[in-house]
């Protein structure tokens, strides 16, 4: 398969193909349990990470931690989104390397990578604004957080549907 | 009848063989139960971490769950009924399964430990509310939880593996 935004020449297989021979991606496919381990550690990443956005959403829109004001849920909550944000992209590398073959023909891979690096621009850009600023009112609190939780929960579904593909 | 067989009728069922055989109602229904670990167990980890006294330590302790709760106990909602369903179709190897027992244990387990801190901790709750590190308890009950949700995760993650 080739990727639909890139040209033939510069195809992205060759990368691919070095992740996959390389010694961590060898090592966990060879192991039965790296694997299944990898996986637990993304998962409860993924529920750190989802579930901080989300409680910082619901502020945004006006429906959690309401006796707070949406600057210091954000200061709370900021360093839990960041590192667990870390550890799932640390973990997912790992997970990559051992399947990054599987990966390049697996459409909802793609489509988890594009909406990742989409999620992660809106939320340390538009999310970042809306929850830090004073300038920013309830549209864009609405706007930061309709948008954040869609492209997260959009990335966390295409990951599932990696497996079932 | 032994639990062994329940579970095989249970899974012969015409709604247990219908998700079973689905092109899009098992992993809709995976993928739901997947995701709702974010409401459920994502939000619920906020109100541990302000009763372990590591976040939102100026804000009563009462104050971060009662208005966080309402969310987690509509996670756990959707997890039962998403996990009821996911049981249903597949008893059989669920109940063979070493890592679905374990994770019924930590449910158990988590469930017995939120009852305690419910009926036992909080009543004293009023002397505490406001510091921002709760008293060794309530700190404990805080950690126990966020231990065992993580072993119901992994364990239900694992478990998958020996389908």
């Amino acid at each position: 398969m080739t990727h639909i935004y890139l040209p033939a020449a510069f195809s992205l297989h060759p990368f691919f193909q070095w992740c996959d021979s390389t010694a961590v991606g060898e090592a966990i496919r060879d192991s039965r349990v790296i694997f299944p381990i990898v996986e637990s550690i993304h998962l409860l990443a993924l529920t750190v990470l989802l579930g901080s956005i989300l409680v910082l959403n619901l502020r945004l829109l006006g429906s959690g931690l309401r006796s707070q004001q949406v600057e210091s849920v954000a200061k709370s909550l900021a360093p839990l989104t960041f590192w667990s944000l870390l550890t799932m992209l640390v973990s997912g590398a790992l997970l990559f390397c051992s399947e990054a073959l599987k990966c390049y023909e697996n459409p909802p891979f793609w489509a988890k990578m594009e909406m990742l690096a989409a999620a992660i621009v809106f939320q340390y850009t538009f999310v970042r604004y809306a929850a830090r600023s004073a300038r920013a009112k309830r549209p864009q609190h609405i706007l930061a957080a309709c948008g954040s939780l869609a492209l997260w929960f959009g990335v966390a579904a295409a990951g599932r549907a990696i497996g079932f593909y | 009848m032994s639990i062994l067989e329940v579970c095989q009728w249970l899974q012969d069922t015409q709604i247990g063989t219908a998700i079973r055989e689905s092109v899009w109602w098992f992993p809709l229904i995976e993928g739901t139960h997947v995701l709702a670990l974010a409401l459920s167990v994502g939000t619920l980890i906020v109100i541990d971490l302000r009763l372990t006294g590591f976040i939102m330590k100026d804000r009563r302790v009462s104050e971060v769950s009662r208005q966080l709760l309402p969310w987690s106990m509509t996670g756990f909602l959707i997890m039962f009924a998403t996990g009821a369903l996911l049981f249903w179709c597949q008893a059989v190897k669920a109940y063979g399964s070493i890592y679905f027992k374990l994770k019924i244990l930590g449910l158990l387990l988590a469930g017995i430990n939120a009852l305690i801190f419910e009926f036992r901790t909080r009543r004293t709750i009023a002397l505490w509310d406001a510091d921002a590190i709760p008293p060794l308890r309530a700190r404990i009950a805080g950690f126990t939880g966020m231990i065992l949700w993580a072993g119901v995760i992994a364990a239900g993650r694992t478990m998958a593996y020996n389908f």
